[in-house]
């Protein structure tokens, strides 16, 4: 059986994903509220994603606030969908 | 949430969890709609008023006064919205994009009819009534269709309705006259934002 996606199969870092693949994008805030995590566990996490290419983090400002905005890549989508039919076996589904 | 292993069992339960979260409904509140809506009203009656009392057309050139007022005021309270919600969907882009072109559009029909008067000397600029009747009930339709809200779907066909008896009386030659046609592009303005935009923030307030 093929092994699980040690980078998605991860409790936060699977919620992100999951999150970004049904918005266009998200802002840090928003990721935060939505998987109930700290901001420095959230930072770390989305650092290892970026990081292998699966988001692309923007760092930019709205008005006069900064915003950390955070997308879902081609390569985290074809990732992604890649863990689900690996789950899919391990769950016989 | 934390950095932490999980069973598969586990894996499907925080997909499934969090796109269960996404899918939330978020319903923008109604102020950029009712912006839009006041304004318009407001320019209708000022232009009405003076056309009334001084009899000079020229005072139709304070149309132009709604794509610089509210295009800046629409360009602020979006940046509001994205950033209380904090999340871009489709749904966002889609209606975004198609309230973009058709807001866009009038500048290329006022370019259109000022070329035509330049060239063959006549009076086009009865296309500019018809314009926002036609193309802004549209994409309000579609934003209606879009995130499955009636009132836009039904505001959007009041002003469509009043739209197409707006072309049919230029293609016929009768006279839009300020006297009946102000009202009715005041009421179309008030069907197709004004009542939506309320509704809209009463529904934003409840959820």
């Amino acid at each position: 059986m093929k092994e699980l996606n040690p980078l998605l199969h991860s409790q936060l870092r699977l919620a992100i994903m999951s999150i970004l693949m049904n918005v266009e994008e998200a802002d840090f805030v928003y990721l935060k509220e939505k998987t109930e995590s700290t901001a420095g566990n959230l930072s770390v996490q989305l650092d290892k994603l970026s990081s292998a290419g699966y988001i692309s983090v923007e760092k930019g400002m709205l008005g006069k606030r900064p915003r950390t905005t955070c997308s879902i890549t081609s390569e985290g989508q074809r990732a992604f969908e890649e863990y689900v039919e690996v789950l899919k076996t391990y769950l016989n589904l | 949430m934390e950095d932490r292993k999980l069973t598969e069992k586990e894996s499907l339960e925080v997909i499934t969890s969090m796109i269960a979260r996404t899918k939330e409904r978020y319903l923008d509140d109604g102020n950029i709609l009712l912006m839009w809506g006041y304004l318009a009203v407001f320019i209708a009656i000022l232009v009405w008023v003076l056309l009334a009392i001084t009899r000079q057309s020229a005072w139709n050139f304070l149309w132009f006064m709604m794509p610089l007022v509210g295009g800046v005021a629409t360009r602020a309270m979006s940046r509001k919205q994205l950033r209380e919600r904090g999340v871009r969907t489709f749904t966002d882009r889609a209606t975004s994009e198609l309230w973009a072109i058709a807001g866009s559009s009038p500048i290329w029909v006022a370019v259109v009819c000022l070329i035509l008067q330049c060239l063959t000397g006549n009076d086009c600029w009865g296309a500019m009534l018809a314009y926002p009747l036609i193309v802004v009930p549209f994409a309000e339709i579609a934003q209606g269709i879009l995130i499955k809200e009636d009132s836009l779907i039904m505001g959007g066909l009041t002003g469509l309705l009043i739209g197409i008896l707006t072309i049919c009386c230029i293609a016929g030659g009768i006279v839009l006259h300020a006297n009946w046609f102000q009202p009715l592009f005041i009421l179309a303005f008030v069907a197709m934002m004004i009542v939506p935009g309320h509704i809209l923030n009463r529904k934003a307030k409840r959820e």
